[in-house]
């Protein structure tokens, strides 16, 4: 300060400088460092085009074979319930007639199949009786049963019935089974596909859109057709609904106490060092711990919905309180100087002022853990989720006790069986989990943008 | 003219004794950031706390209300007395402590909500309305004790983070005034303003010290001469001189106090 004042007469006038080149012409380093960074930023273009590829071939490939599982094929022709076969000893009991094996009913049909034929002059050189068995899904008769037991008055009437065709029959509308390949596989020939043509025809076989695989359980191997996601979709969901009751209130009070309240000395940055490590452990640790801890120690059911919801708690609370933790930081300390300064008190100025302006973030990152945790497959798979269930968990709370299945673990366990026709489920469960996950992810960003307040 | 009519002023004010520092020592860690502080701080009275920058003034001042009971690593020694009563007893309670010595900070901070939960906010969580009306009458009170009442009488449930700089500086003057606090603290609290907002909050201090013990911490010393009665000068952590404005700004008794003043050292 006081040599400004001292010594501008020190100060010699300036003489104009040698000029160094017009500025209409770039030098050296000028254009150096415009090709840098023409180049990063071609670098960054190549960056994104490469991730928006992957995206779309992940999408195309996902897409073109699971598209296949929202359609399903079904054989629609009259059949006659016969009394001799449906019921034997012709008292209409119902308990008398449920002694009556679906296998029963899996003749009606085959008959129901060769009348049809009959009726319609089809006539296909070679048809054999294997063939006309093959040619209806092992659920077709079940069903068929089920809506004999359900009303008996059916008996002895002709009724017009829709049930489930085999998976090669479906296959065959879908690309999967051609002639070729059904040269080579045993449960399919050639006369079957003729017939199945002829029947197209004759508007004996529809394809419509396939809510079963919404709402079914899984079925066993030799019916794919019948697969659903019901039960695996039920599971996720309970098991999401845990993650969320659990995961948020002690992941946000966790960090709450962390961030504003703890003394900051060796034990907080022991605890905080270890909550990041926690967020790097290996999700299939978690299920070894899920094991010992829920269900070797604590004795809970297997391959139920509570014991994945509290591994995939264990999972996602790194993930909440990091997020939460990151968000409190964010509000600026000048708010909670402004509570206290009026005499809040500590929780009053976090409930009341850092809370909710942390709110977005603290949401966001719940979200996020809980899209993580949705799509969480091998911690499921060690504390048994991986298990054939084929009947639906009941309402929670008992039902959080049953065995259910989980969406990606559904998916695995599809993708791993040897018949075509599951990989196609397995591709069209993955539509479904993947369209989950962006209805969560828009969430956020619906919630972000409601709860985000300036200052 | 200035000068004849503080000397008036100050001729009327009450000269009883509403804070007490003695010995006052602040570590924050290893640092030794206030030494051995002796104040006695006037009921009514607009109290300057002047210094170079880092010199422990706005330390000291967030000691008074137990604001660095926040910092962990911050410490303090000594006695802090406020009407006799000192406020580092074990048995206060910083949140009662804080209803009685408002603050205001450096820069205007209020939080994002209406105006009128602004100011509500102090008195809702002390209790001090019984009903809807009582608030009502409390804001409004406190909005005109800030001089902010005419600018926003028609846009209460407007956020406070959408007013100007200065008004927003205002209504946290409205804010802490709310709580009907016994002392005012502020934290250099025209230094995010410009020169109009500045001359507006002084005026506006002037009033408030008609009903408030003001202690204000500021870096100009134009200011600290116009609204002060007292000031206090801080240099490296020490109080240097303690005294009557226009003595301090007359004749300094300490050679660090006459450099600081006439701009040789800070």
């Amino acid at each position: 300060m006081t040599d400004l004042t001292q010594t501008p007469a020190a100060i010699p006038t300036p003489t104009p400088a040698p000029r160094k080149g017009s500025l209409m012409v770039a030098d050296k380093a000028t254009i150096r460092r415009n090709r840098a960074e023409a180049r990063f930023k071609a670098y960054g273009i190549g960056a994104i085009c490469i991730a928006l590829i992957a995206l779309v071939f992940l999408l195309f490939t996902v897409i073109r074979d699971g598209a296949g599982a929202f359609q399903q094929t079904y054989v629609s022709i009259p059949v006659t319930l016969s009394a001799d076969v449906v019921d034997p000893k012709g008292n209409r009991d119902p308990a008398e007639m449920a002694k009556v094996l679906t296998m029963s009913y899996g003749k009606l049909m085959d008959a129901a199949l060769t009348d049809w034929m009959a009726a319609n002059a089809v006539q296909i050189e070679g048809l054999s009786q294997a063939d006309i068995k093959g040619f209806f899904s092992g659920q077709a008769s079940a069903e068929l049963r089920n809506m004999v037991l359900a009303d008996p008055a059916l008996v002895g009437q002709q009724v017009d019935a829709t049930v489930l065709a085999s998976s090669r029959v479906d296959g065959m509308f879908k690309g999967r089974v051609t002639d070729e390949s059904a040269a080579r596989d045993a449960k399919t020939s050639s006369q079957q596909i003729a017939l199945a043509r002829a029947m197209e025809e004759k508007g004996a076989l529809v394809t419509r859109f396939n809510s079963d695989f919404i709402t079914n359980p899984d079925a066993s191997d030799n019916r794919p057709e019948a697969a659903g996601i019901g039960v695996a979709m039920l599971g996720s969901l309970y098991m999401m609904l845990i993650v969320l009751v659990l995961a948020l209130p002690i992941g946000v009070a966790a960090s709450i106490y962390l961030e504003e309240f703890a003394p900051k000395n060796r034990w907080t940055d022991l605890i905080e060092v270890n909550i990041s490590n926690l967020a790097a452990v290996p999700s299939i640790v978690f299920g070894i711990l899920g094991l010992a801890a829920f269900i070797n120690f604590m004795g809970l059911p297997r391959s139920a919905p509570i014991v994945g919801g509290l591994v995939l708690t264990l999972m996602t609370l790194p993930t909440i309180i990091i997020s939460t933790r990151a968000a409190l930081k964010a509000v600026p300390p000048s708010i909670r100087d402004a509570a206290l300064g009026v005499g809040a008190s500590r929780m009053q100025t976090v409930f009341h002022h850092v809370l909710p302006l942390a709110m977005p973030g603290i949401l966001t990152g719940t979200i996020i853990g809980l899209a993580q945790a949705l799509g969480e497959t091998a911690p499921l798979l060690l504390i048994g989720m991986v298990a054939f269930v084929s009947t639906y968990p009941s309402a929670p709370p008992e039902g959080l006790m049953d065995p259910a299945s989980a969406l990606p673990v559904q998916v695995y366990n599809w993708a791993t069986r040897a018949d075509p026709a599951f990989f196609e489920r397995s591709s069209g469960a993955i539509i479904v989990l993947l369209i989950f996950l962006l209805c969560m992810n828009l969430l956020a960003i619906f919630l972000r943008r409601k709860f985000e307040r300036r200052w | 003219m200035m000068n004849t009519m503080r000397l008036a002023e100050k001729a009327v004010a009450e000269e009883t004794i509403k804070i007490t520092a003695r010995d006052v020592q602040v570590w924050y860690g290893d640092k030794h950031a206030i030494k051995d502080v002796n104040v006695d701080i006037l009921a009514n009275t607009v109290t300057a706390f002047i210094g170079p920058s880092g010199c422990g003034k706005s330390t000291f001042l967030r000691c008074i209300n137990r604001m660095n009971d926040t910092i962990d690593i911050c410490r303090v020694e000594g006695r802090i007395a406020l009407d006799g009563e000192d406020v580092y007893d074990r048995r206060v309670d910083p949140v009662q402590l804080r209803a009685k010595v408002g603050m205001v900070f450096q820069k205007p901070n209020p939080f994002p909500k209406s105006i009128y939960d602004n100011v509500a906010y102090g008195p809702r969580i002390h209790g001090l309305a019984r009903n809807r009306a009582d608030l009502d009458a409390i804001v409004e009170k406190s909005l005109r004790g800030a001089a902010l009442w005419n600018e926003v009488k028609d846009r209460l449930s407007e956020p406070g983070t959408g007013l100007s700089g200065g008004q927003q500086q205002r209504l946290c003057i409205a804010r802490a005034v709310a709580t009907q606090p016994e002392v005012l603290l502020m934290d250099e609290p025209c230094s995010a303003l410009d020169p109009i907002a500045t001359g507006q909050v002084e005026e506006l201090i002037d009033q408030l010290k008609t009903q408030f013990s003001v202690v204000i911490v500021t870096h100009s010393m134009q200011q600290a001469a116009r609204v002060s009665q007292k000031t206090a000068f801080f240099h490296l952590g020490n109080l240097v001189e303690y005294g009557d404005t226009d003595d301090i700004f007359t004749r300094p008794q300490d050679p660090r106090t006459e450099s600081y003043i006439s701009g040789r050292i800070g």
